[in-house]
This record gives structure tokens, sequence and C-alpha cells, in this order.
């Protein structure tokens, strides 16, 4: 099996990092403490959903899919937004919620299925808390977040705002229709907007080369009028450099970018997959080596702008943070079984107001079938 | 205001007119109500029910789209997540279906999904319905498959009347509503509409006749069918109109039918979980003792839209309702 699940041009795209982490281009303009942050942020990034998984195995967390190895695309991504812009994320992108303060405890409580209006109860975010760029739910349909991104953008573009919509697109969900509906309508209405496209080379466990016959996934948005790039997606400088581009063209009204950054899912698509049934070991031992983290140490490292004893307090600090929000979600209760019937509709129709009290009766231990009437049951 | 609405001048308007006129009404009170859709620009929509807008308010207000009902819904939720009051024209309901992902993934779940914390207020335009001899999916009524979803609103005016108020209420509702216009109602019936600007609640139903004998429930172009139905027959009908399918005004229903022990469902959709087999089941379990017959319903048959020579066949007329209340009428135990 090949190194590269793709057939076509392996790293012929732009990169800044080299794998051993020493400079193959020009370094973005950030100064140390920013230079931190971006490590911190992956470093805790892999910590927690770490900790989550480990949450998976014993119970507690339902379901997760990790970013691991993949931390540098969606953070060099979103670091590239201003306060007031929005992202329109997935499901694998968490290291750009990290980056912009989405608190780790309200995510956990999410990773451990309680309903939305029960983090917002127990975890209420207040001026401290909300992250100053807007975050759209994260979307579970893939590409369905795409034509959403652009009617964000096309609303700003019309009441002559100055914001930008970035949203993400898997390598798989290239294949989806609204992937080609959102970059054309962004084409023809030249909305402020960023497309990401986080190609991780699997789908579940289908490769890439399976999803197109196109050489690079960056070639699609040619079709649709929209510039592209093709970065080297563990290297967390090329990625905010082209993303940071991006950004700037959408808001200077030179309309959307789309930025195809290779990269690779070194870990499970999520807690129910098994990679090792449909991919060789030896594939990801190569990209294991390609590791966004372990490059950019290097080079910090190497720079002075990271000790080995920065690191090792880091990671205790890390350690801590991940416990108090393990600690925070653990408190929050289990949702009321009524939630579930929450926004959906504004007012109480006949219907929910009779399908409420059937489940309360149910709760109970009462049978809610003995309404014979349509008047309530006593 | 609400029904209290029939005092006052009023004006002869047709569907179309009505539609056109209230839209701009809107778009005139509010600048976050924006068109979106294909060809509603210059042409003014295929059925003119946009006519001159664009020109009144510009292509930023009325916007023109490539031809994709999947895009066309998306980017809509896209501008109402960010507060615009938009609305989107599907121009034939049979081409909704590429947009049933939009629809299912973003329009009906993105407020629940984020607790509450984000709306959606857009009015989809949705035409729809047959009669008109039209080439394929251009006759759809699969209502059902919008109403079986949660977390939209789904309204269907019989008639011009009804349509001003309740077209204004859907663009003011903060939640996602998809508003239903019948082609076949948009030229041939022409009603006196009151001239002062009026909203209808989004949730009730309306007696559109009172009666004794048989409760007919029914909305959209067959409630004037229903009307003829009840001319013609040898008893004392009431005749529901639904005007909203989502949520149910099954309070109306459940009076009715208690008061008339009689219930015929008349709907131009398919019969197998058309509409009528909800409210069929709902008279059934609430009001099971009150029954003098079985509960019927006039239908469509389940089959695709027929070609032109045969749709009169296929569509539920006063004929076929005027049998379902003779038939629940003459039912003996």
């Amino acid at each position: 099996m090949a190194l590269w699940s793709e057939e076509r041009p392996s790293e012929d795209f732009y990169r800044v990092l080299a794998p051993d982490g020493t400079l193959v281009g020009d370094p973005p303009d950030l100064d140390d403490d920013e230079l931190r942050e971006l490590y911190w942020t992956m470093k805790l990034t892999r910590a927690f959903e770490d900790k989550a998984l480990r949450m998976q195995r014993s119970g507690e967390v339902s379901i997760i899919s990790r970013c691991r190895g993949e931390e540098a695309t969606p953070l060099g991504a979103a670091a590239a937004l201003s306060p007031g812009d929005w992202c329109f994320p997935l499901y694998r992108q968490r290291s750009g919620l990290v980056y912009w303060g989405v608190p780790l405890d309200r995510q956990l409580a999410n990773l451990m299925g309680a309903e939305p209006e029960t983090i917002d109860e127990h975890l209420p975010l207040d001026d401290a808390t909300e992250p100053p760029v807007n975050f759209s739910p994260g979307y579970v349909p893939l590409g369905a977040n795409l034509p959403n991104t652009v009617g964000s953008a096309l609303t700003d573009k019309l009441n002559d705002r100055d914001t930008v919509s970035l949203t993400f697109v898997g390598d798989g969900s290239t294949s989806q229709g609204d992937f080609h509906d959102a970059l054309n309508f962004a084409g023809v209405f030249e909305v402020p907007a960023v497309f990401i496209c986080q190609n991780n080379q699997w789908a579940i466990s289908v490769p890439a080369h399976r999803q197109t016959a196109s050489e690079t996934f960056a070639e699609k948005s040619d079709a649709y009028g929209v510039p592209n790039e093709r970065v080297d997606g563990n290297d967390i400088f090329a990625v905010y450099e082209k993303a940071t581009e991006a950004v700037e063209r959408a808001r200077n009204g030179e309309g959307p970018t789309f930025i195809e950054c290779v990269t690779y899912r070194i870990v499970e698509h999520n807690t129910a997959d098994e990679p090792s049934v449909y991919r060789d070991e030896e594939q990801r031992e190569y990209w294991l080596e390609r590791d966004p983290i372990d490059r950019y140490e290097a080079y910090l490292l190497a720079e002075g702008v990271l000790t080995d004893d920065d690191i090792d307090a880091m990671e205790d600090e890390i350690t801590e943070e991940v416990a108090s929000a393990v600690a925070t979600a653990r408190d929050v209760p289990e949702s009321a079984p009524h939630r579930m019937f929450d926004n959906h509709l504004r007012g109480e129709s006949w219907n929910e107001s009779h399908q409420r009290a059937e489940l309360q009766r149910e709760l109970d231990g009462k049978n809610p079938f003995v309404d014979w009437t349509g008047e309530g049951f006593e | 205001m609400s029904d209290a609405h029939a005092a006052g001048e009023t004006t002869e308007r047709n569907l179309v007119e009505t539609i056109n006129e209230t839209l701009a009404a809107e778009m005139r009170t509010d600048d976050s109500v924006r068109l979106l859709g294909y060809d509603i620009g210059p042409i003014g929509g295929v059925y003119r029910t946009t006519d001159g807008l664009i020109d009144e308010f510009g292509d930023e207000r009325v916007i023109d789209t490539p031809l994709s009902e999947n895009g066309v819904l998306g980017t809509a939720v896209g501008m109402a997540m960010r507060g615009e009051r938009v609305v989107p024209e599907i121009q034939f309901m049979g081409f909704f279906y590429p947009a049933f992902g939009q629809f299912m993934y973003t329009l009906v779940k993105m407020h629940e999904r984020s607790g509450g914390n984000v709306d959606v207020p857009l009015t989809v335009r949705m035409v729809c319905g047959g009669g008109v001899k039209s080439s394929e999916y251009h006759s759809e009524s699969t209502e059902s498959y919008l109403v079986h979803t949660p977390g939209v609103r789904v309204v269907y005016p019989s008639g011009p009347r009804e349509a001003k108020g309740l077209l204004a209420a859907s663009i003011r509702h903060d939640d996602p509503v998809v508003f239903m216009e019948h082609k076949k109602l948009y030229r041939t019936h022409r009603e006196p509409v009151p001239d002062e600007e009026y909203t209808l609640p989004l949730d009730e139903a309306r007696v559109a006749r009172e009666g004794e004998d048989v409760t007919v429930v029914s909305w959209g172009a067959m409630v004037r069918e229903a009307e003829q139905a009840a001319d013609a027959v040898d008893a004392d009908v009431e005749i529901l109109d639904l005007r909203t399918l989502s949520p149910l005004d099954i309070e109306t229903v459940l009076d009715s039918v208690k008061k008339t022990g009689r219930c015929v469902v008349f709907h131009e959709a398919r019969r197998t979980l058309g509409l009528g087999a909800e409210l069929t089941a709902v008279v059934n379990e609430y009001a099971f003792d009150r029954l003098l017959a079985p509960v019927q319903r006039a239908t469509g048959y389940d089959v695709h839209f027929p070609g032109n020579q045969i749709e009169g066949e296929y569509l539920p007329d006063a004929q076929r309702a005027k049998y379902a209340i003779e038939a629940v009428m003459g039912y003996e135990f």
C-alpha cells in the first residue's frame, strides 16, 4: 500500500516548516507569546481529546472523533480569524475551537450527551467566557455547513460589513452536492468566505483517491472561479499564512478562497471505527513522522522560544486544565427527559403539550394511552 | 390584529397579486427581508408573484441565484442564521427534493441543535399543486414530507384573503416556515381582500363553514372544492380550512368532529401517509365514541402525478368530496 492514500503529487504544496522542524520558507510574523499559544493549543487539544477517548472507553462519553495528528489545520485556519468573524465547523476541528476559548467543560458535556439547554443552564457563557469568534453549532452531516457559510458571508457582503465566514470540508465531503452548491454560489456572489479542505485522506475506510479523479482537491475550486492554495496541513505556519491571506482577501472584498490542507487521519474515524481492517500500519507510521506538534516543538526548541522546562510546566498546566474541565462537566446533571421537546417551534402546540404529558405519565409509571377525549388524563 | 379583519375597505384580488403586494409591504417595513431564488428578478417569477419587486428593491433584496434548490435553501439558512428574514422561493415543489438535505440538516434543526441560541427566521415559498396541465414534477402535493419533520411550520392558504395574513405572519415569525402556494389558486379565484395590513395566527384552523352533520377537514385548493360539494349535498356540512398543517390545530378538529359525529378528510396529496392518515388517527384516538361513521379519506391516488390527459381523474374535486360525504352520511352501524 502506498504511503499516501492518494495517487497524486505528494509533497507538492506550500510548506514553511519541514517535518524535522527546520524552516524551508518564511515564518509568519508572530511574537513569542503567539508562537507559544499555538503550541499550547495543539497540546491542550490533544490532551483533552485523549482524555475524552479514555472517558469513552469507560462509558462516560458516547462517541468522539479526534483531530489527533491534524491539529495544525483547524488551528492555523481559525487563528487567522478576528473577533466578530464566523466559523462553521464540522466535528474534527477541535483545535480551532480551543484556540478561541470555546470552554472545554462545555465541549466535554456535549460529548457526554448533554442536551444544549442543559449545558447552557449549568455551564452558561458570560461576557468573559463567550468566544470572541462566533461558532455555529458543529455539523455532523458532512457538507451541510458549506451552503450556510455562503449565506452567512453573503449577509455580511450585502450589509457592507467586513466580517469573514470560514468553514471546513473533508476530503470525503467534497463528494457531497452541498460542496458544489456552496463553491458555486460563493464564486457567483463573490462572498467573503474561506473554505478549508481538511484532507486527511480517509473518509472512514474509503481512501481519498476514491473520492475524486482530480489530481488535487485544491483544483476543484478552479471550476467555480474560486482561487485556491494547497498547503502542508501538518505545518502550522503554512496553514496560518495561507489562511491569513485568504481571510484578508475576503475582508478586503476580493471574494472567497479554497485551501486544501494535506494532513492524515492517524487515528480512528471515531470510537466506533477500527482502521487496521482497511489500512496498513506502515502508512500510519509514515505520517506519524510528520506530526504537526512534534515538528513545531522541534522548531520552538531550536529557536529558543521554548525550553524543555517550559514544556514540562505546560504539560502540568494542561493536565490540570483538562482535569478541571472533566470535573465541572461531570457536575452537570443528567438532562431532564422533557428537554427533548425544547426549542422546536415557539409556543406549545396541542401535540407537544399532549406528548409532554404522555412522557410524564411514562416517567411516573402511569399508562399514557388512556386519554380517550383529547382533553387530558385526569 | 388577527381574524377581526373582515371590516374595513377591501379590494378584489387574486393570489398572485396578494402574494406580490404582501411581499412588497413586508420588504418596505423591514430591510432584512430579502428574496432568494431563480427567475424571481427581471422576469418576476414564472408565475409573476415577484413581478416588479426588483425594480423597487434592487438586486440585493431580490436575488436571482444559480439553478440549485439546495444551494438556495442552504444559502438562505445561512443568511437567516445571521438575522436576515429571507424568503427563498422553490419554483416547483417537485424540484424541492434536492434541497431535502439542507431542509433536514439545517433548516429544521439549527434552532434545536443550538439549544435555542440560533434562530432561522426564513419563509420558504413553495409552489405546489396540480390541475394546470404542466409537465412532470410540476404538480406535486407532498406536504407530508414536511409535516413529518419537527422544527418547521407548514402554512397553506386556501385563497388570497387567508394568504395575505398568513404570509405576513410567516415572514415576521422567528420560526422557519414553509409557505405553500397552490398554483391553481394563483389566478382562478378572486375575492375581496382587506386593504389594511393584518396577520393571521400560524397555528389555528379556520371554520370555513359551520354545519351540524359532517366535518370536512381540508386545506389549500381543496377548500373551494369542499364548499362546492357542501352546496351540492343533502347534508349540513362543516368545513375546516386547516391553514397551518404543522403544528396541527387538533383542538378545532376534535371540537368539530365531536359536534358532527362524522368526518371526511379531503386532500389533494396521495392517500398513503397523506395528512389524512394522521387526522384519521387523531379522530380515532380522541373522538371514537362520538363517531357515527368511520372517517373517510377523499384524496389523490397512490401514484405519481399523472399526465395531462388524465390528471383531472386523479385530482380530488367537489364530486369526490360529495361521494365521501354521502358515504359517511349513509353509513349505518
